[in-house]
């Protein structure tokens, strides 16, 4: 069968525009699911129970449940029911629902992610550090954060990776990204095979700048070359 | 050698799942005219708690076929696959709600059309929107794909920033009640049974002169003449004997 990629010239606008959300899409949800992960991670890591179980629960329901009816319920019934009943305002657009639920999401996976790389440090340098009058906190910051962060970035950039390509699913709630665009296109042309190579070529570029950015870092902060 | 034979077998495994796939293209054997659906649109078609397909393109469709002297095995499909299987022969025929265009006539042949149908704009109940035109500026839900979206795209451009597309109606109008959306256009048949399920009097609907009327018709695959006559012949038949008429004061109430 010919593809016909008139198609593609035909809704480009919709591909441009997709491109534009995707990329703020994860970008957003990267630095806001960052923060996240960071505190959950601690907390995970604390003496407290107190910290260390609602953590767990946070990690454990957004680790365990789709990120489909995530979205679905951040966008239908949580978002609505906070601002329409509590706050008595309109719900924001269909963009916010996506922000906020890869947010979360991102933040459960990157949360284990921290606790990994913090826990594989050895607790001979959080002992050495404080035997040199650091504070515990002092020696996160000097002494476990930076070795842990060369042992987070693999796993890090395969959760960006994952949410770039996760957040296609926000074209269910209307979200004029990526997919949306191949979506719109195949149904209102017939044509599939144009819309869909299109789409999956533009995450690939995405994915594939992501990934060497992030082999660029790791190989910036090789121990190796650091201390040989 | 021992990796190249797994490769091998991979490989062997791999192209018969794809031919048990192709194998099941061969449609229309034992006389029996598959048809799909996308069985998520009532009240035209839906599926109940056990699975059955009903709504009134299903009656119909029966209807049809027992009129017409044909079997007929109706399985939901969904749209997409469906308006693709119909059109490279897995299934003999769809019905769904699908309204006759100048672009689907470029990939389908039609039937005679069997339903009236027309869009109309929803909005809340203190909108002061009268027409499709004064939506301009507006967020508009639509469902992506149905000609609520194309007559969107008409009006306002291609490209219009406040066409909001969702997978189903339903939840379009969902977005209406949370002030997401500011109007929804789609085809009169399920905005009016959905309205029945919202709170009276938060809603009302506008119709707008300059949408050109609809028709549904069931598509086959282009060229089936063979099977177009026997679903046409049905048809007549059952709207001269009343039987149409019975299945569409069941859904939609008396007709004018």
């Amino acid at each position: 069968m010919p593809i016909d990629w008139s198609v593609i010239v035909e809704y480009k606008a919709y591909f441009i525009r997709g491109l534009w959300t995707t990329i703020e899409l994860t970008t957003v949800a990267v630095l806001v699911g960052l923060v996240i992960g960071l505190i959950l991670g601690l907390m995970r890591l604390s003496r407290s129970r107190w910290l260390v179980i609602p953590a767990q629960v946070y990690v454990d329901i957004f680790r365990g449940t789709p990120l489909l009816l995530q979205i679905l319920a951040v966008h239908f019934a949580v978002i609505p029911t906070i601002c329409e009943e509590w706050l008595g305002v309109k719900p924001p657009e269909a963009i916010v629902s996506g922000f906020v639920a890869l947010s979360l999401n991102a933040g459960a996976y990157i949360a284990e992610i921290f606790r990994g790389g913090i826990q594989s440090i050895e607790k001979g340098q959080m002992e050495a550090a404080r035997s040199l009058g650091m504070t515990y906190g002092q020696a996160m910051r000097h002494v476990i954060l930076p070795q842990a962060f060369k042992r987070m970035l693999p796993p890090l950039g395969n959760e960006f990776i994952a949410l770039l390509k996760d957040s296609s699913l926000v074209t269910i709630i209307s979200v004029n990204d990526i997919t949306y665009a191949a979506f719109t296109t195949a149904k209102n042309t017939f044509e599939r095979w144009a819309p869909y190579i299109t789409s999956a070529a533009m995450y690939f570029v995405l994915t594939f700048v992501l990934s060497r950015f992030v082999l660029f870092l790791e190989n910036r902060y090789r121990t190796d070359r650091q201390e040989g | 050698m021992k990796k190249l034979g797994v490769l091998i077998l991979s490989l062997v495994f791999l192209c018969s799942f794809a031919l048990t796939g192709c194998a099941k293209n061969n449609a229309g054997a034992g006389g029996i005219v598959k048809v799909g659906t996308d069985a998520a649109y009532p009240p035209f078609e839906k599926q109940e708690g056990d699975g059955k397909l009903t709504g009134f393109d299903i009656e119909l469709m029966n209807a049809i076929a027992k009129a017409g002297g044909f079997e007929v095995d109706i399985q939901h499909a969904g749209w997409d696959p469906m308006l693709d299987a119909v059109k490279n022969g897995k299934l003999d025929a769809g019905i769904s709600a699908i309204s006759i265009t100048d672009d689907r006539k470029k990939v389908y042949d039609f039937s005679d059309p069997y339903f009236d149908a027309k869009q109309l704009i929803l909005v809340p109940a203190n909108s002061n929107v009268q027409s499709l035109k004064d939506l301009k500026g507006k967020r508009i839900g639509v469902q992506t794909g149905t000609t609520g979206e194309i007559v969107v795209q008409k009006a306002f451009g291609k490209t219009y920033q406040g066409i909001k597309g969702y997978d189903d109606t339903p939840a379009a109008i969902d977005d209406l009640a949370n002030g997401r959306v500011d109007a929804v256009v789609a085809d009169n048949g399920v905005v009016l049974e959905y309205l029945k399920k919202l709170p009276a009097g938060k809603f009302k609907k506008v119709e707008d002169q300059s949408f050109e009327p609809e028709q549904y018709g069931i598509i086959v695959k282009k060229g089936n003449k063979e099977l177009l006559k026997k679903i046409n012949d049905g048809l007549k038949k059952i709207r001269e004997n009343g039987t149409y008429k019975k299945i569409y004061e069941k859904y939609f109430g008396p007709m004018q």
